[in-house]
């Protein structure tokens, strides 16, 4: 507790998070700048502020200033409404996401649950973006959404439940507690796998991109957008990037402990946070640099016929495990045995599907 | 699905490699010898005059017409400190209509004008169109202040004026001579001193 009052406690820390994310936000777009400058061996922004790190807040202040633009023949409160309907979830999803062992705004009973709940809402922002610009790139793009991001929740929500069946509880701070040895990787690589996959997909970045595709859909449901309204798309999108990698190393990585057991101060508590979160969005960054886009059919195709069988497997597995009290060295044997083959799976449908196209370039962007 | 792994490696080689990024306006790639900017004129340091004799066959065979000369008589020739009888008066380049084409050089009879192979003759933005036409001395100034250390095209410089003693005889009194005014290649030499006389 914070303050004494629990409602002066709950807007307080509301405060702090509602006030760090958007910031995280301005910081988050310049690293990604950064990032992708560097894999593609230029410097990035290197103008506003050293090494352009003013770059996110100038940009901020040009997007808050610029005009709202609404085109005439807009359906005008699906239109306007979209972006708070993209943005809200995210940021309830927030509410129940523990930082570090104190930092949090409610340590919810059902937290997973819930943020996995919240969290898919922001599908309808979507949907009502694209239908509301009266523009077909954006109904397009806005189908493309609701079709991708609902395949993928499955999977994502499947590797969730695998995890709350391991930790025997969907308290995030207590699936944290339960890793003082091991973090659950160790025994659900299969499970971590699906989770990155689809966390990617459901993030909607490369090489998941579909829906926002600037080549295909020029934007998707952001085309009409300008201003501060876009710039909540891009809120929703870069706050569903700290939500995922931060939700991904909590149930994975072992959240704010050591990686290897122990409790750590508070200092290196949010360190190992930051840390955590950060190889999330690297890698995710690093994705995103590095593959070209799927076809929406190979999307559909991968969630459908792969991610989603295996982690219904891994749920059985797990279950067999847990029921019949094995020893819990067998999940990791059994999910990385399961991960094996789903890689193994992968490779042999990527291979058959491949087209050659040039020698030395082939099968790039072939996932199936 | 090696692909995939191949293009993580890619990616992650090209992040460890130096960006190849030059962040121009304080950092300046040199500019090839041959580069041609916009033309300008050269100043004979030993006579202290232009080369230029106004002739105006450069104004004669810019196709875009962007250049403007007027001729007069050497006062210097008549002191007799110089050879040239003739020597430019009045010299006007339109920069904003100049397209570099190089003609202007190529017929000069006095190599007198060269395309400029410096960052200043091609960072000329201002705000008034009108700040483009040079006139004689800002069109001198470069190569008269020695800015333009080392131009593609060398002036017939001394030798063509058949006036001023040799860069070896003359030794260190004249200070700090431009480069491009010491002789040119001899058998260049030969030929433009055979045309002359």
């Amino acid at each position: 507790m914070i303050a004494g009052n629990a409602w002066v406690d709950a807007l307080v820390r509301m405060g702090i998070i509602g006030a760090l994310v958007p910031v995280s936000v301005i910081v988050l777009t310049w690293v990604e700048r950064k990032v992708i400058g560097r894999m593609q061996m230029r410097l990035g922004p290197m103008r506003v502020g050293p090494y352009g790190t003013l770059q996110g807040f100038a940009d901020t202040i040009k997007l808050l200033t610029k005009e709202d633009v609404r085109p005439q023949t807009a359906d005008r409160w699906t239109f306007e409404l979209a972006p708070f309907v993209i943005v809200v979830p995210t940021l309830m999803a927030l509410v129940s996401l523990p930082f570090t062992a104190d930092l949090f705004v409610r340590n919810l009973t059902l937290g997973l649950f819930y943020i996995v709940a919240v969290s898919g809402l922001s599908i309808v922002g979507f949907v009502m973006a694209g239908w509301g610009s009266d523009n077909k790139y954006a109904l397009i793009g806005g189908i493309r959404a609701a079709a991708q991001l609902i395949s993928y929740e499955i999977p994502l929500v499947m590797a969730v439940l695998a995890i709350a069946m391991i930790g025997q509880t969907l308290n995030l701070s207590e699936i944290v507690a339960k890793q003082h040895n091991v973090p659950y990787i160790a025994y659900q690589p299969l499970t971590f796998i699906i989770f990155t996959i689809a966390g990617l997909a459901e993030l909607y970045r490369q090489p998941f991109d579909i829906p926002v595709a600037e080549s295909e859909v020029v934007g998707g449901p952001f085309v009409e957008y300008s201003g501060i309204r876009w710039s909540m798309f891009q809120l929703g999108e870069f706050v569903n990037l700290v939500l995922i990698s931060i939700l991904g190393s909590l149930i994975f990585l072992g959240g704010w402990r050591w990686p290897i057991g122990g409790d750590a101060p508070v200092i290196a508590q949010f360190a190992l946070m930051f840390v955590k979160a950060s190889v999330f969005i690297l890698f995710f960054m690093w994705m995103r640099a590095s593959l070209p886009r799927l076809r929406i059919d190979q999307l559909m195709a991968y969630c459908w016929q792969l991610l989603l069988p295996f982690a219904f497997l891994q749920i059985v597995i797990n279950g067999l495990v847990l029921v019949y009290d094995w020893p819990s060295v067998l999940l990791t044997v059994f999910s990385t045995i399961a991960a094996a083959a789903a890689i193994w799976l992968t490779y042999r449908v990527a291979q058959q599907s491949g087209v050659r196209y040039q020698p030395g370039f082939d099968r790039v962007g072939s996932v199936l | 699905m090696l692909g995939i792994v191949r293009a993580l490696g890619t990616t992650m080689r090209a992040a460890m490699r130096k960006p190849v990024t030059v962040q121009y306006p304080t950092e300046k790639k040199e500019l090839p010898h041959r580069s041609r900017g916009f033309p300008v004129l050269l100043w004979d340091t030993r006579i202290t005059e232009p080369f230029c004799t106004g002739c105006q066959v450069c104004a004669r065979y810019c196709p875009v017409d962007c250049i403007t000369v007027t001729m007069r008589d050497n006062p210097k020739y008549a002191e007799g400190k110089s050879k040239r009888k003739k020597i430019v008066d009045k010299f006007y380049l339109d920069y904003a209509r100049c397209m570099r084409c190089d003609i202007c050089v190529e017929v000069c009879n006095f190599d007198a004008i060269v395309m400029n192979n410096t960052w200043q003759g091609v960072e000329l933005s201002c705000y008034d169109r009108q700040d483009l036409v040079l006139d004689l001395p800002a069109l001198l100034e470069q190569s008269r202040s020695g800015q333009l250390e080392d131009p593609f095209r060398e002036p017939m410089g001394v030798a063509h004026s058949g006036w001023a003693p040799k860069a070896e005889e003359e030794g260190e009194a004249e200070a700090a001579p431009a480069a491009q005014t010491a002789a040119p290649a001899a058998p260049e030499q030969a030929t433009t001193e055979g045309g002359e006389g």
